[in-house]
């Protein structure tokens, strides 16, 4: 029984591709027409054939001396990869490593100037910055102030004005004497009439005036 | 859907055989094949182990068939002791890494005689045409 896991886990798709899926099936026999025909073989001469087997001869023995060759190659490979730890080869890279760290040394030094410049100008760089901030800070802290003074200059002036406690019975008297009313009307003109009571007299005389003239 | 990569997907044994075999790869009327190296007695439909090179054998406008071989990684699988197939070896043969495969000089030659009978049918032919003529 396949379980669910192994039908996930397969490694290639299970709907094969048969090569031979247009031929007849095995269980079907020769056809009738096909029974008595003798396939056609292929005529190799003789002399053809001495002169294939001749060149297949040369051919594998050549072969087989390749293999070995590629064959004793991998060995060899193999046998000096194991041999790596001896102690020609220890000092070698002994030698190798230290002219990296040689190498390595001398472009940390390079790259060490390098940012030390370029920590110089970034300081420099910084510290202008700050000071246009700064600057910017007090001129705005001045303004300020300046803007402050001018206010309590102006109040200072409105100050003779205000109502205190000395002149608020003088205040209410004035207040009392001098009633303001700001309640108006409009009429369709636009024309504006101030005041609660006022007698609106003028339309009329204006609409009675255009009949008699009409 | 991408390629599978030429380091090649399939399992690999150690101790099992392996061919260095033409893989074909092109669709319907537009054969391409991969050289890949996989298991002897696994199919061709099957992911193999490493792909060693590609072959086109259709000619192309220069009239070229192109081949591509990593030759480091075919000696290395050599080394390993894997078999080569009939036209891979024929194709590593005209590239000069092995020796002439006796199957090419065998269609060469075979190439030349049906030429050579098919010139001599038509002079035949000229020779008879000539006759009537005159």
């Amino acid at each position: 029984m396949l379980s669910q896991n192994s039908l996930l886990k397969r490694t290639w798709p299970m709907v094969v591709q048969c090569a031979e899926a247009h031929r007849k099936p095995r269980w079907v026999p020769v056809a009738k027409s096909k029974v008595f025909r003798v396939p056609k073989r292929p005529v190799v001469s003789e002399e053809e054939r001495l002169e294939l087997l001749r060149l297949h001869n040369n051919y594998k023995t050549q072969m087989r001396a390749i293999r070995r060759f590629y064959h004793e190659e991998m060995i060899k490979e193999k046998q000096t990869r194991e041999s790596a730890s001896s102690e020609m080869s220890q000092r070698l890279e002994a030698e190798e490593w230290a002219r990296c760290v040689e190498l390595n040394e001398k472009w940390n030094a390079q790259v060490a100037i390098e940012r030390e410049e370029r920590r110089k100008v970034e300081v420099n760089q910084l510290e202008t910055y700050a000071l246009k901030r700064m600057q910017a800070v007090d001129e705005k802290r001045v303004q300020a102030i300046a803007k402050a003074s001018e206010e309590i200059k102006r109040q200072k002036e409105l100050s003779s004005t205000f109502i205190t406690p000395e002149n608020l019975e003088a205040a209410i008297d004035h207040a009392l004497a001098n009633p303001t009313d700001y309640n108006f009307a409009i009429d369709l003109k636009g024309n504006k009439y101030l005041g609660r009571d006022t007698q609106i007299t003028k339309p009329k005389e204006a609409a009675s005036s255009a009949s008699a003239t009409a | 859907m991408s390629l599978p990569p030429a380091s090649g997907t399939g399992r690999y044994f150690a101790r099992a055989a392996k061919s260095i075999r033409l893989i074909r790869q092109g669709c319907t009327n537009r054969p391409f094949f991969h050289i890949s190296v996989t298991h002897r007695r696994r199919l061709n439909s099957q992911p193999v182990i490493e792909q060693l090179g590609s072959y086109d054998p259709m000619p192309n406008i220069n009239n070229e068939k192109l081949v591509a071989l990593n030759l480091e990684r075919i000696k290395y699988w050599l080394g390993q002791g894997a078999h080569v197939t009939n036209p891979v070896a024929e194709l590593l043969g005209l590239s000069g890494f092995f020796p002439i495969h006796p199957r090419s000089y065998m269609t060469a030659w075979r190439n030349r005689r049906t030429e050579r009978e098919n010139l001599a049918k038509l002079e035949e032919q000229k020779a008879k045409e000539a006759t009537t003529a005159s």
